[in-house]
């Protein structure tokens, strides 16, 4: 086991390395100069100049990308160009944010969707399976920042029960943050929930289908001790997978819905760095992003191991 | 929420009290507290670091002050000077400073910061933007502690004005490194908090100078990018204010709210067709005519923005003291325009790439209805939205580019055509030396008169289309008083903001 999660391990470290020089390549090949953008648009050429200098920007970028790794192994993220802070500072405000968000979703997602797919599954043939089917169908087709538009409509603008968007900031108690995050978490956890609703509904009706379910049957188990002992357990494998992608999902979604919450989410702040040219930040945030998603894959991979032993020694 | 709880309340109460309120007069109550909607996050918050509007929309007038400011309908008016004098031959302006200034830190203003800030204006190291605006300063001095001259190597008519705009403002000497993220001015309200993303708060500064003002306890400037997140936030009661640029589409919505109302005033924003002059076939002016004749403006502002705008002719909006009307110049007039580029040898037509600035919305719907009425006349129009960063790299700054659209924001700032090198590409000797005679004026009229010649001239030659002037369009709360509804320089400033009782 301990092989399996170093061998993990390694793949994620290389994982995100390569996918900041990606960005960092990227962001380069794009035209634009911070130094212009925050000067303006009435800029002097001497002033542009001295403000490149700077910012460190008249170093040639492959020795750039070189000192942002270096710094970056001694646990420093550099300075934000637009904001002039530590980009650490800046993007843990941010993490923790766009975390509550994404695990809010996930936690809506998943809390609808295995039990509702459960029993599409094992009420097939009743009505309540093609309700099940159909709800999840809508759910899948509606965008989620539609659902979000749709939401503040009913909740803020009429009924006036939540505010419309912004975050009060975690200081203003948990009671504040809960409102200000139910209406994004649920337009994004709402789409989510129907995509896992039918991923559940189907692995089950296999998993229903096999052998040692009917043997379990024929023993005269008791139906919630097939479905929770034997079948539940069998289709964990795909389900974790699932809830994996799904995690995923959510936090890479959650950049539209901050968008239309105007919620001050990693999402929102790696947009305006990418506009703003803000090479530092913009690499902060995409090396959050891309550890947050090996992360989880690899939290996914390990629990495989875990779940399933055949996966270990493979 | 809550304040409309707190209303219910006081309307209730002053039911029971049988009409005694009624009779009460509507003036300033102190106290209350105020949220405000602004687009984007700044680059930092030292308005003589950048030229972004973004950060004058928070700081004018309310963080910040100058020798002199603009007040709500762009007259001059003193700030840390009381008054000025200007010798008879234009070369030394004296200003008396106020003797009971306090910055936020407590620290009292002083000629030396006054001095030191015309230091750092003048000193191409110091990052200090617009440095053109102190060019003909030679010297600052300082006879008295509450007098300080500036000396010229020229007269220069657009000094005050430029002392008043918020490029001009000043803080302690000592401050200006800190500034961009720790603003320190004498405004009536001091920087509290600042949350990347999110919001500002202001908080009342309570050794302002003015005594009587501000009345407002707090102001929370909100950053929401989505114009149609801003719209839900102030009908669901989040904000009160949408201090400038509400969408034209909005404008009916918010009206047919209860308890929200919207007024429309002016700007000083010229939405302008930018034509690469140097590059052909904009470099033939009869090309340039034919556009303008080609364009139909009033049925872009009828159609594309209800009718919120006023169609202008050059660049110049009714908002200001030189405004010249010459929208009949080059009128629209297809047939004109077919004839021209025929003139010109493109009978069988012509191909241009129009750029339209990814950021802005106005302008973006703007381009696409102009080139749909490039079309009729025959011209192909290859249309392209650009990313921002984009747009300032190679078509501001290096004029690589055919046709782009952007609203010009600043006031007073035709001296744009004198430059050559600006992305217009616009090349007259004649624009600098007007210029340089509306700065010698010795009388407001020959000033005036020397500011429409060039505007005349620039109209003439066709450099650019100006096609309109947007309303800036206001969305309250009803109650609120006191608030900008002009944007003679583009601010939201609410110093003499208050909640009618």
């Amino acid at each position: 086991m301990t092989a399996f999660v170093v061998r993990r391990l390694i793949t994620a470290l290389v994982s995100i390395v390569l996918a900041s020089a990606v960005v960092f390549a990227a962001v380069l090949a794009v035209p634009g100069d911070p130094a212009a953008i925050i000067l303006g648009v009435t800029a002097s050429p001497e002033a542009l100049s001295a403000l490149r200098t700077q910012l460190g920007l008249d170093v040639p970028p492959v020795e750039r990308y070189g000192r942002w790794l270096a710094r970056l192994v001694r646990g420093d993220l550099g300075t934000s160009l637009q904001f002039q802070r530590p980009v650490a500072d800046l993007v843990r405000d941010r993490l923790m944010l766009s975390v509550a968000l994404a695990l809010g979703a996930a936690l809506v997602a998943t809390s609808l969707a295995i039990p509702l797919g459960v029993l599409a599954a094992v009420r097939r043939g009743t009505w309540l399976d093609p309700l099940t089917v159909l709800a999840s169908q809508l759910g899948a087709a509606v965008p989620s920042f539609w659902l979000g538009l749709l939401l503040i409509i009913l909740f803020a603008v009429e009924l006036r029960w939540l505010p419309a968007g912004g975050f009060p900031g975690w200081e203003a108690g948990p009671v504040a943050a809960f409102r200000a995050l139910l209406l994004p978490v649920l337009a994004l956890g709402l789409g989510q929930a129907a995509v896992m609703t039918r991923m559940t509904r189907a692995v089950l009706l296999d998993v229903l289908r096999q052998d040692y379910v009917r043997t379990a049957r024929a023993k005269g188990l008791g139906s919630t001790s097939v479905i929770g002992k034997h079948a539940l357990r069998n289709a964990m494998v795909t389900l974790v997978t699932m809830l994996g992608l799904s995690l995923t999902n959510v936090f890479i979604g959650s950049i539209v819905i901050e968008q239309v919450f105007a919620l001050p989410g990693l999402g929102r702040l790696a947009l305006s760095a990418i506009g703003n040219r803000d090479f530092p930040l913009v690499q902060g945030v995409v090396l959050l992003y891309a550890g947050t998603i090996v992360f989880v894959s690899f939290v996914v991979d390990v629990s495989y191991g875990w779940l399933d032993p055949r996966i270990r020694y493979a | 929420m809550q304040r409309h709880v707190r209303w219910l309340l006081s309307a209730v109460l002053t039911f029971g009290w049988a009409g005694c309120a009624l009779a009460q007069q509507e003036g300033p109550t102190p106290g209350g507290s105020l949220v405000v909607a602004i687009s984007a996050d700044p680059p930092g918050w030292d308005p003589t670091l950048s030229t972004s509007q973004e950060i004058p929309r928070v700081t004018y007038g309310n963080v910040f002050e100058g020798l002199v400011r603009f007040d709500r309908h762009g007259t001059i008016v003193p700030a840390l000077a009381t008054a000025w004098t200007v010798s008879d031959d234009g070369l030394v302006w004296t200003f008396t400073l106020r003797d009971d200034v306090r910055f936020h830190d407590g620290s009292p203003l002083t000629v030396a910061d006054v001095m030191a800030k015309f230091e750092r204006a003048r000193d191409p190291d110091s990052g200090h933007v617009n440095q053109q605006y102190y060019e003909a300063i030679a010297s600052v001095e300082s006879p008295d502690p509450s007098i300080v001259t500036f000396s010229l190597t020229r007269p220069n008519r657009s000094l005050l004005y430029n002392l008043a705009r918020p490029d001009s403002i000043i803080y302690p000497a000592a401050s200006a490194a800190t500034q961009r993220s720790q603003p320190i001015g004498t405004g009536p309200f001091r920087f509290a908090r600042y949350v990347e993303g999110s919001e500002v708060r202001l908080e009342r500064f309570e050794d302002y100078w003015n005594p009587e003002l501000p009345h407002l306890e707090t102001v929370t400037f909100r950053i929401i990018s989505d114009p149609n997140t801003r719209l839900a936030a102030l009908q669901a009661g989040d904000i009160d204010l949408i201090g400038a640029a509400v969408p034209p589409e909005h404008v009916g919505v918010i009206d047919a709210t209860p308890g929200l109302e919207t007024h429309a005033g002016t700007a000083t924003t010229e939405i302008t067709v930018a034509m690469n002059n140097a590059r052909p076939p904009f470099d033939d002016p009869r090309v340039r005519q034919a556009i303008t004749h080609a364009i139909d403006k009033e049925a872009i502002v009828r159609g594309a923005f209800f009718g919120q705008g006023t169609v202008i002719g050059t660049h110049m909006t009714p908002a200001e003291p030189y405004y010249l009307d010459l929208t009949d110049l080059y009128a629209f007039d297809p047939e004109r325009a077919r004839a021209l580029l025929a003139e010109a040898g493109y009978a069988d037509g012509l191909s241009v790439t129009f750029e339209l600035p990814e950021p802005y919305p106005f302008e973006r719907r703007t381009g696409e209805v102009i080139a749909q009425q490039l079309r009729e006349v025959g011209i192909t129009v290859n249309l392209a939205v650009v990313e921002w960063g984009t747009w300032i790299q190679r078509i501001f700054l290096g004029a690589d580019y055919d046709m782009t659209i952007i609203g010009h924001a600043e006031p007073r700032d035709i001296n744009i055509y004198a430059n050559p090198d600006y992305y217009f590409r616009y090349d007259n000797p004649r624009i600098a030396e007007l210029l340089a005679e509306a700065e010698a004026a010795r009388s407001a009229e020959t000033e005036l008169e020397a500011y429409q010649e060039i505007a005349r001239i620039i109209a003439e030659d066709a450099v650019n289309v100006w096609v309109f002037s947007p309303a800036n369009t206001v969305a309250v709360r009803e109650g609120l008083r006191g608030f900008w509804i002009d944007q003679p320089t583009p601010a939201i400033d609410v110093t003499e903001v208050f909640w009618a009782p």
